[in-house]
């Protein structure tokens, strides 16, 4: 066949061509979730919104009507307030704390997953879509999403939890567990960290549902490893108290036990020194005080950038693996 | 002397380092604005040499420049069916042609993705996932050829098309070769459906290149005789020989001019593929690098 060669594109000579425009259709073909992730989004806010306004006053007028019952016999006040407030809370905790699941298991099943599991993967890198770029555009959006989604929650929940403190008797401590993780930054790093180990296991793994498992069980792991680290993520401070009044000090305790005279640290054989039984068990060792390391209320922040940082440098690290597994798989320079 | 759209040496493939090798030793080069045919048997490695000459599977060894540059860099001009032709079932076939656009700034084509998606009657907004496996290829060949490739690959691009469609698509991909000196690339196991359209041949074998130029010319080199059971092929490279009875009926590549005597005739095309995949051993005979030179 004799063909005669014309230059089918301006673009090929010369100037680059300018970039592809992936965000309006990873906007469409994620739709769905979009559309779920904003409401559900929208809908917790409002939840927090309420709970930490209305339901709040609500809550916090009825335990005033109920400690100033005393001992009268008959007495009421607004019961359903208060059991609405704590169920609410719980609730609302709890969803703060789940989203991190939710967007990992998208990222790894819808975004890259079920791309590399139908080939249509293949459809985009041979559009004019380089493989790094549309890795690129999987991230940076869905990342700016979910940040800005958990980072709002858990603010909101944040401000809910502390309109109520001190003035409703049921307020959980700072040093709650869900509460502690729910009220500050973790929620944000670790649905970041979901994203990106998402993506990743997707790539890994070419299977949306194993993806989808994969990437939401990485995230369960990550947050256990978080939470059995975190007492260690910033040094403690100690409290030294005397044998009679047993080990003090309030928040997540590191470590406790009792002093010697030589300032040797030992495991407390009990924790009743007033007692006479345990008295004479610390005496037999020697001890002289009790200590506790601890963290109190001021090591909130800082537990919670550290933790938030370990997490934050995971979902680096899972990032750049995705972009060398996909620069190994589909781009070799020929020499 | 214009660049090659494909230039292979010793390329190879596997996926794994434990794994048998998809492609080895592929050694070919094809000149631009050839419709070349990639044949072989199922698993003879042609979806693997597409895939890497489009970008999508970096090779184990070897070396291949395409459109005069890397796979990588030569992107935005090459243009590629898959052989499962995946497409977005949630969006609509005008959807699909709409994110062609976006994708592909600078370069698409609408008319033309337009024209051979109305070739085949279809509402622009029907979704892809209600679309048979004729109509998807109709539509992912739209997607293809709208970008204006200089190099199209299509892997096993008629396999469920009609054949009232696959006259008509053929003839919109030869028209596309014709007017924009595109070239084409298209694989198949079914010799038949190429020979009327292609003008370069790709023989792929158990992952190594068996046979690789232009039809024409490969059929010229090569003659299909008749002689008695007992006369010597010497000194004519024998590629398949049988004998019925008698009669020895063989396809050779003639070293030089054959004895007067005997009865020849031109081979067919499938006649030819047929004699070289049936006969592994005859590469051996026939290093068809000259195809490659």
């Amino acid at each position: 066949m004799t063909a005669t060669l014309t230059a089918p594109a301006p673009s090929a000579t010369g100037r680059p061509a300018p970039a592809p425009r992936q965000l309006r259709w990873l906007l469409r073909l994620h739709r769905p979730a979009l559309i779920t992730g904003t409401a559900l989004t929208l809908l917790l806010g409002a939840a927090l919104l309420w709970l930490g306004g209305p339901l709040t006053d609500a809550a916090a007028a009825a335990w005033k009507e109920y400690n100033a019952c005393g001992f009268t016999p008959r007495c009421s006040y607004d019961q359903d307030s208060i059991l609405l407030y704590k169920d609410l809370y719980n609730y609302t905790t709890f969803a703060v704390l789940v989203v991190p699941f939710l967007v990992a298991a998208w990222a790894g099943g819808s975004l890259t997953g079920r791309e590399l599991e139908s080939g249509t993967v293949r459809l985009a890198w041979t559009q004019g879509v380089s493989p790094a770029r549309w890795l690129v555009s999987r991230l940076a959006f869905p990342a700016a999403l979910t940040v800005t989604a958990t980072g709002l929650t858990a603010w909101l929940h944040r401000r809910a939890w502390t309109a109520g403190e001190h003035r409703i008797d049921t307020t959980k401590l700072w040093d709650d567990t869900p509460t502690f993780y729910a009220n500050g930054t973790v929620p944000v790093a670790l649905a970041l960290t979901g994203l990106a180990v998402g993506v990743l296991a997707g790539l890994v793994l070419r299977r949306a549902m194993a993806a989808l498992a994969t990437a939401a069980a990485a995230v369960g792991v990550l947050w256990a490893l978080v939470h059995t680290a975190l007492p260690y993520l910033w040094s403690p401070v100690t409290s030294v108290s005397a044998l009679g009044d047993g080990p003090l000090g309030a928040g997540i305790a590191v470590e406790e036990g009792v002093l010697t005279a030589d300032g040797d640290r030992l495991a407390a054989p009990c924790v009743n020194g007033g007692m006479s039984g345990c008295r004479a068990s610390l005496d037999d060792i020697g001890a002289v005080n009790y200590y506790r390391d601890f963290h109190p209320a001021s090591h909130y922040w800082p537990l919670q950038l550290v933790a938030s940082g370990l997490l934050v440098a995971v979902a680096a690290a899972a990032i750049a693996t995705a972009f060398a597994l996909l620069r190994r798989r589909t781009s070799r320079v020929s020499a | 002397m214009t660049v090659p759209a494909i230039e292979a040496d010793a390329l190879g493939k596997r996926f794994g380092r434990r794994a048998a090798w998809a492609l080895r030793d592929c050694s070919f080069r094809l000149p631009a604005g050839r419709v070349c045919a990639v044949v072989g048997p199922n698993g003879a490695g042609k979806s693997t040499l597409l895939a890497i000459t489009a970008g999508l599977h970096a090779h184990t060894e070897g070396t291949i420049a395409v459109l005069g540059t890397d796979p990588a860099s030569a992107r935005s001009r090459i243009g590629f069916v898959d052989q499962d032709k995946p497409l977005y079932p949630q969006l609509s076939i005008a959807e699909t042609l709409r994110m062609g656009a976006d994708l592909n700034p600078g370069r698409w084509d609408a008319d033309t993705a337009e024209r051979i998606v109305a070739g085949g009657d279809l509402d622009p907004r029907k979704r892809i996932r209600a679309l048979s496996g004729g109509q998807r290829t109709r539509v992912a060949l739209a997607l293809a050829l709208a970008k204006r490739p200089e190099l199209l690959l299509l892997d096993e691009p008629m396999a469920d098309l009609d054949p009232l469609a696959r006259h008509e698509l053929m003839g919109v991909l030869m028209g596309q070769a014709a007017e924009h000196g595109t070239t084409i690339v298209m694989s198949s196991h079914v010799v038949a459906e190429l020979e009327d359209s292609c003008d370069h041949l790709l023989l792929i074998g158990g992952g190594r290149v068996r046979l690789a130029g232009e039809i024409d010319d490969l059929l010229a080199a090569h003659t299909r005789v008749s002689v008695p059971a007992d006369t010597d092929l010497a000194p004519h490279d024998v590629v398949e020989s049988r004998t019925a009875g008698r009669q020895l009926s063989a396809l050779v590549r003639p070293a030089g001019p054959l004895p007067a005597d005997w009865r020849t005739g031109p081979p067919s095309l499938e006649d030819l593929v047929l004699s070289y995949l049936r006969n592994p051993e005859a590469l051996a005979a026939h290093p068809t690098t000259e195809a490659a030179a």
